[in-house]
């Protein structure tokens, strides 16, 4: 059976997303396929880099306008009806959400988003997913083909690197400057810089447990004292209790330390999937019925500021630096 | 801008963190989990929506121009308490799909729904709802409503703020960045971590003085859709649950004092990991 894994060159962030889907293919994906990436780009000077990043061996170039996801969609509509690929292959985020589902509504398709693996069958397509806000994984039928999936961001991780000689297969032009766009004015911010919890090392999070602003300040000056990445939970931050690129979980980042430790967080799923790949884990909490203290390695069972604050008195003093 | 349609669309759905650990278990050898005794909540991307709209509706008044408000809830009477609140904050048009079946796992019937509403009754120029919510998360039903309606989307919305009579300006996050743009109405906006994460609460006058306001009960047929007929079509089934264990080994450090457990832990785990790093 056939495979597209679609590649978006027209914005930044190739490079992970290939990595992703590479890392996918390899571990993620079951069944008797053979594939190919379908890359779309919008500068000549991106193309011999792309196709480099590409998945897959076989590799199709196809020229468009930049940022035009509706302009993508199309294309892989006119894809779909001309060849009949049964599978279409997205990275996760929104950008994949938005032009698998166009794809499966404008194909009459299927859609799934955020699959942390497929199986191939001959009539219908089995996917995993998590589902009820991480604490559940359900598994999917998909019937209707086109199949349109978009990959877990816990594939995100990967960094898978392909060393594939490539084939490119067709270089085509669909760029289309006469289209009306509804997007005007475009202007794209850099994030906020989250790189040191992503890398992080040694991490303390706060979680809304921590009671307040002037609470939380505190552990983030503790966490400071004690050399680590500082990060919290989700209504940590929608309280503005830290800023938004402090955030930890699926809707923040995901990281991978060696030490975490977790101060006031009753470790919802959600935020749990953005430390879940520490190599140790230590809770401090007062409540020991919390989530979080049976999937920690260790637990301390109090209030998490004063233990934050002796922790980074203990460690400085080890440090010499008191 | 002269007065401008904005709907919003929310979901009301169980609070996931109240459930036990035995109620997940339940759920992976049924095959559904049993979701009824615990306190509903609003999907967090959908409150952010909501507040948004009334502050758009704020911001409108201050400029001597008026924007008026519907909210829509594919729900049952779970919804009516939250839609009654959201007629004592303003909005004009309430309104709730009985949804006749569980759609929990099917986006394609609930877009039908919004679609249908939005084209049928309210005749909006904007619709604003959650980029997510549970059980499914799935992601998709903006995206799934602006395909049925013609009308470009923008997910995990930041802000959006009025530019001229027909254009909007967006801050959202995209996969690679933060990204302004201006968008042409109508559209869907769905609305990710916005700062804008609280629903307002309303006075008791508020509440007093609109307590008469009607909350418009529909059906799937009333806009023309085929609810169990759809569903029955539904391309993307949930076959099976499985339950997820996370468990590590939990242990508990003992200790009188803050200062004496954050020794033990120290002592026990910490060192010897911090020497390392």
């Amino acid at each position: 059976m056939r495979f597209a894994a679609i590649l978006d060159g027209t914005s930044g962030d190739a490079a992970r997303r290939a990595q992703a889907l590479a890392g996918f293919l390899r571990e993620g994906l079951s069944g008797d396929l053979a594939g190919e990436t379908l890359v779309f780009y919008h500068h000549e000077r991106d193309r011999t880099r792309l196709v480099e990043l590409a998945p897959t061996r076989a590799v199709r170039l196809i020229k468009t306008t930049a940022r035009r996801p509706d302009r993508l969609a199309a294309i892989l509509t006119a894809v779909t009806q001309g060849e009949g690929v049964p599978l279409f292959l997205f990275p996760g985020g929104a950008a994949g959400t938005e032009l698998a589902t166009r794809l499966a509504c404008r194909t009459d398709g299927a859609v799934l988003t955020d699959a942390l693996s497929v199986e191939v069958g001959p009539e219908r397509l089995l996917c995993r997913k998590n589902v009820y806000s991480g604490h559940m994984v359900g598994r999917f039928a998909l019937t209707a083909r086109p199949w349109c999936v978009t990959i877990d961001a816990s594939w995100n991780d990967e960094r898978a690197r392909t060393s594939l000689e490539h084939d490119v297969m067709s270089d085509s032009d669909e760029t289309d400057e006469t289209d009306a766009t509804p997007f005007e004015d475009l202007e794209l911010v850099d994030p906020p810089a989250t790189g040191d919890l992503a890398e992080s090392r040694f991490l303390v999070v706060a979680g809304y447990g921590a009671g307040s602003r002037e609470r939380v300040e505190r552990i983030a000056a503790a966490a400071g004292r004690m050399g680590a990445a500082f990060g919290v939970t989700r209504p940590v931050a929608m309280n503005a209790w830290a800023p938004m690129d402090r955030l930890i979980g699926v809707s923040g980042t995901r990281t991978s330390p060696k030490l975490c430790i977790v101060v006031g967080a009753s470790g919802a799923p959600a935020f749990y999937w953005g430390i879940e790949k520490a190599a140790f884990i230590a809770a401090i909490d007062p409540d020991q019925q919390a989530p979080i203290v049976r999937n920690a390695d260790a637990a301390v069972i109090d209030d998490g500021l004063a233990v934050i604050e002796e922790l980074a008195q203990i460690i400085a003093a080890e440090r010499g630096n008191v | 801008m002269s007065s401008l349609r904005i709907l919003v669309s929310f979901k009301v759905t169980p609070d996931f963190e109240a459930l036990r650990e035995k109620d997940w278990l339940a759920g992976a050898a049924d095959g559904s989990v049993e979701t009824r005794y615990v306190r509903r909540i609003l999907n967090c991307f959908d409150e952010s929506a909501l507040e948004m709209a009334l502050r758009w509706e704020d911001a409108a008044a201050e400029r001597g121009e008026t924007a008026s408000l519907g909210a829509l809830s594919v729900g049952g009477r779970e919804t009516e308490p939250y839609l009654k609140t959201l007629l004592a904050l303003g909005y004009e048009r309430v309104a709730r799909v009985e949804p006749e079946a569980a759609l929990d796992f099917a986006p394609a019937v609930v877009a039908s729904l919004i679609a249908g509403y939005v084209r049928q009754v309210d005749r909006s120029d904007l619709l604003l709802l959650g980029c997510r919510s549970g059980p499914g998360d799935s992601g998709t039903v903006p995206f799934l409503v602006a395909e049925a309606l013609g009308w470009p989307c923008l997910t995990r919305v930041l802000e959006v703020e009025p530019l001229t009579d027909d254009r909007v300006r967006v801050a959202c996050m995209v996969d690679d960045g933060l990204l302004r743009v201006t968008l042409r109405l109508p559209c869907v906006l769905a609305v990710g971590n916005a700062v804008v994460s609280q629903l307002r609460v309303p006075t008791l006058t508020d509440r007093l003085a609109r307590k008469n306001g009607r909350i418009h009960v529909l059906s799937g047929a009333e806009l023309g859709v085929d609810i169990a007929g759809e569903l029955r079509r539904e391309p993307c089934v949930l076959v099976e649950l499985e339950a997820i264990d996370r468990a590590r080994r939990g242990i508990v450090i003992g200790g009188a004092t803050p200062r004496e457990k954050a020794r033990a832990l120290f002592d026990s785990h910490l060192k010897s990991m911090l020497e390392k790093l």
